[in-house]
């Protein structure tokens, strides 16, 4: 899952990066207002963590420039502000979810976790395509009785197109979900993780779950 | 301290009550000369007819009148009396009603009758006037008026049936008077409750008024002409205070929020680095990190705890003779560093001569912000200066620098508690917002002014301190 993370304050940006990155997500990072505009607006982010003071454009000018534009991210003010009018103003100009300075990073994945699942019509905390289980939460995942384990790449991509799962999903989709703005752009990487993906979750007494669709992507429970 | 409505009661009733003891005095004392007039006038009379009566003749005197034609000369309750003295005391006659008793005799002095109260031996209070006359003269006796020889008539009449009347008098004035206390007790109740009714009902619409709803006013309907300043007075001080506790409001939550970020960040760090296990160096970057944002914090606070102290009076100022060209040297050191690696040129024009006497650590301070900030604004490869000029009122010294973007309206407000430039809080703790608000407090304070400028990409501040010894 992809995240963009637009906040100003060097010491909380590099921890939260570190942490995000830690806990599987893709991340793209800016401390400036009109920097993190332009990367709302050039990527399909799962969700976007949006401070409101920043230099050269607010967070709020940020939110509301987005949703004219309908792009449909889901996005979650993290700030300082803390009044009931700070978090009525934020949450009605279009944000998905607000989050109050000092917070724990538990709650801050707990709550990116409950925006994915909103982004692709989840209820179920635990993923479940026939017999393979995805514990979103612990990031563990099992074929049957078997547990499986995978890297965290390897995790980010099965988790993805478990979201998506009895859909077609592209490789630029994926590329867009999974990997970060400044990762080395190759067409190859996603098959290749595929490839060490369907090692790890195909098991040869039971029925495939991944399948190629040709020219078009890959499918997951289908 | 009384209540305003004692106050009105007891003026009024207090008022009331002189005026009613002053008009009884008047009233009793009007009637009492009447009716002692009256008297006396009768007693003249009666003492004229009686004078009018007495011939002498032969060298005997003839009292011509008929003591039982005038009854009240006779004896009774209300009697009257006469006495004749010759002019050297010695009693010629007096009426029956006298008995054994006699008048006092006086005489008239200066006057050919003179009025005098005194009380008879049995108790009873009388009124004389004597006379001095000369009799007539009979007809056998016609030499008589050749030596005359003058009476003196004591004419008295009872009063006691006068005094009666004046103690009645007395009674009847008393208790009218005591009635009419009673009933202005009652009107000045009714007409001081209704005459401070409005400041009752301003007294309930400020007893209404609370620290949340400081934005209500005492209306000014039906309000009278006297009363309408101090409402507006009151209404003008809520207007103040409303103002006041929005700038404390606001003062608070401004620290609330530039100390959360910094929180978040620490507790952001260690959040992560306790997600899994990590190796010596990692925790090491992770302490040092949130080392950095604390003393940031700690930097803010100390600023906040300086700015509370001038508020409140506790800060001390020595004065002493500050060299301020070396002084300003001595607060470049910290930020020449930085500045170098900016590309940043420093130029101090002070005169080594100039000196200001001041408290060296406030001025130290005032320095520092203003040249923290210069190097914090001031664009890559620009420069700062500090110059001094003399002024109509002593020396100011300026401190300039170049890559100024901020607007005029801006400018004015950079000496604002955390106030900035652009809603950035990369810097938080550090450049917080709170070092011209500190300058500012903190020179005037020590008595002297600052303002600032921005034109043509420059932004200058001027400080201005009494001056004691001009080097220029």
């Amino acid at each position: 899952m992809r995240i963009l993370l637009v906040e100003d304050y060097l010491p909380l940006q590099k921890s939260l990066t570190k942490g995000l990155r830690e806990s599987g997500f893709a991340v793209d990072v800016t401390g400036d207002g009109q920097e993190g505009l332009w990367y709302a607006m050039s990527n399909d982010y799962d969700v976007i963590i949006l401070d409101l003071m920043l230099p050269r454009m607010d967070g709020l000018s940020i939110l509301k420039q987005l949703r004219v534009k309908n792009k449909n991210n889901h996005i979650l003010i993290l700030t300082a502000k803390d009044t009931a009018e700070d978090r009525i103003k934020g949450l009605d100009m279009g944000a998905d979810d607000y989050l109050v300075k000092p917070f724990a990073f538990g709650e801050l994945l707990a709550r990116l976790r409950a925006l994915m699942r909103r982004r692709y019509d989840q209820k179920c905390p635990c993923l479940k395509i026939h017999d393979l289980h995805i514990d979103v939460a612990s990031r563990r995942v099992w074929r049957g009785d078997e547990e499986i384990i995978l890297t965290s790449r390897e995790y980010m991509l099965l988790e993805y197109l478990a979201m998506r799962a009895g859909q077609v999903v592209s490789r630029t989709d994926i590329w867009e979900h999974v990997y970060e703005f400044n990762s080395e752009a190759s067409s190859n990487v996603v098959d290749v993780y595929i490839g060490y993906l369907r090692k790890k979750i195909e098991k040869e007494a039971k029925p495939p779950l991944l399948r190629t669709v040709r020219g078009q992507g890959y499918i997951l429970g289908a | 301290m009384w209540s305003l409505r004692l106050r009105l009661m007891c003026g009024m009733i207090g008022g009331m009550v002189v005026l009613l003891i002053g008009f009884d005095l008047i009233v009793y004392h009007i009637i009492s000369r009447v009716l002692f007039n009256q008297f006396d006038a009768s007693l003249e009379s009666a003492a004229r007819i009686l004078s009018a009566s007495v011939e002498r003749d032969d060298n005997k005197l003839d009292f011509e009148f008929d003591v039982e034609m005038v009854p009240e000369f006779t004896g009774g309750t209300r009697s009257a009396y006469y006495e004749f003295w010759r002019n050297d005391g010695v009693p010629i006659r007096k009426s029956p009603s006298l008995a054994s008793d006699d008048l006092i005799w006086f005489k008239p002095v200066n006057h050919p009758h003179t009025f005098r109260s005194f009380v008879m031996n049995d108790g009873r209070p009388i009124r004389a006037v004597a006379v001095n006359f000369l009799p007539r003269t009979g007809k056998n006796n016609p030499n008589a008026a050749d030596s005359p020889q003058s009476l003196i008539l004591v004419v008295a009449r009872d009063t006691g049936y006068l005094l009666a009347q004046l103690r009645f008098l007395k009674y009847l004035l008393s208790i009218a008077s005591i009635g009419a206390i009673g009933l202005a007790c009652a009107v000045a109740a009714v007409v001081v409750r209704r005459g401070l009714a409005p400041l009752s009902a301003v007294a309930a619409q400020i007893d209404n008024i609370r620290e949340d709803n400081l934005k209500s006013r005492i209306a000014d309907e039906h309000l009278p002409a006297e009363i309408v300043p101090i409402q507006k007075q009151l209404n003008s001080l809520l207007a103040r205070l409303e103002a006041s506790f929005e700038r404390e409001r606001a003062f608070s939550a401004d620290v609330a929020h530039e100390l959360r970020t910094p929180l978040a960040g620490i507790r952001s760090i260690i959040d992560v680095t306790l997600t899994r296990d990590r190796d010596a160096a990692e925790y090491r970057s992770a302490l040092s990190e949130s080392l950095s944002a604390i003393n940031n914090m700690e930097a803010m606070v100390a600023k906040l705890l300086i700015l509370a102290r001038i508020e409140t009076g506790q800060m001390t100022f020595n004065r002493e003779q500050v060299r301020m060209a070396e002084l300003v040297n001595r607060c470049w050191c910290p930020f020449s560093g930085k500045a170098a690696a900016a590309g940043i040129v420093f130029e101090n024009h002070l005169n080594s001569a100039l000196v200001w006497k001041s408290d060296v650590a406030g001025l130290s301070m005032i320095v520092s912000n203003l040249l923290d900030n210069a190097v914090e604004y001031t664009d890559r490869g620009g420069r700062i200066w500090v110059t001094a000029r003399k002024t109509d009122v002593g020396t100011e010294i300026i401190f300039e620098n170049t890559g100024n973007q901020l607007t005029g309206k801006q400018t004015s407000e950079v000496f604002g508690c955390f106030w900035r430039g652009d809603s950035a809080r990369s810097n938080t703790g550090v450049h917080c917002g709170l070092g011209l608000a500190l300058v500012k407090r903190i020179i005037e304070a020590l008595g002297g002014s600052v303002c600032a400028e921005s034109q043509n990409g420059l932004f200058s501040i001027r400080i201005y301190l009494p001056l004691v010894k001009n080097g220029l």
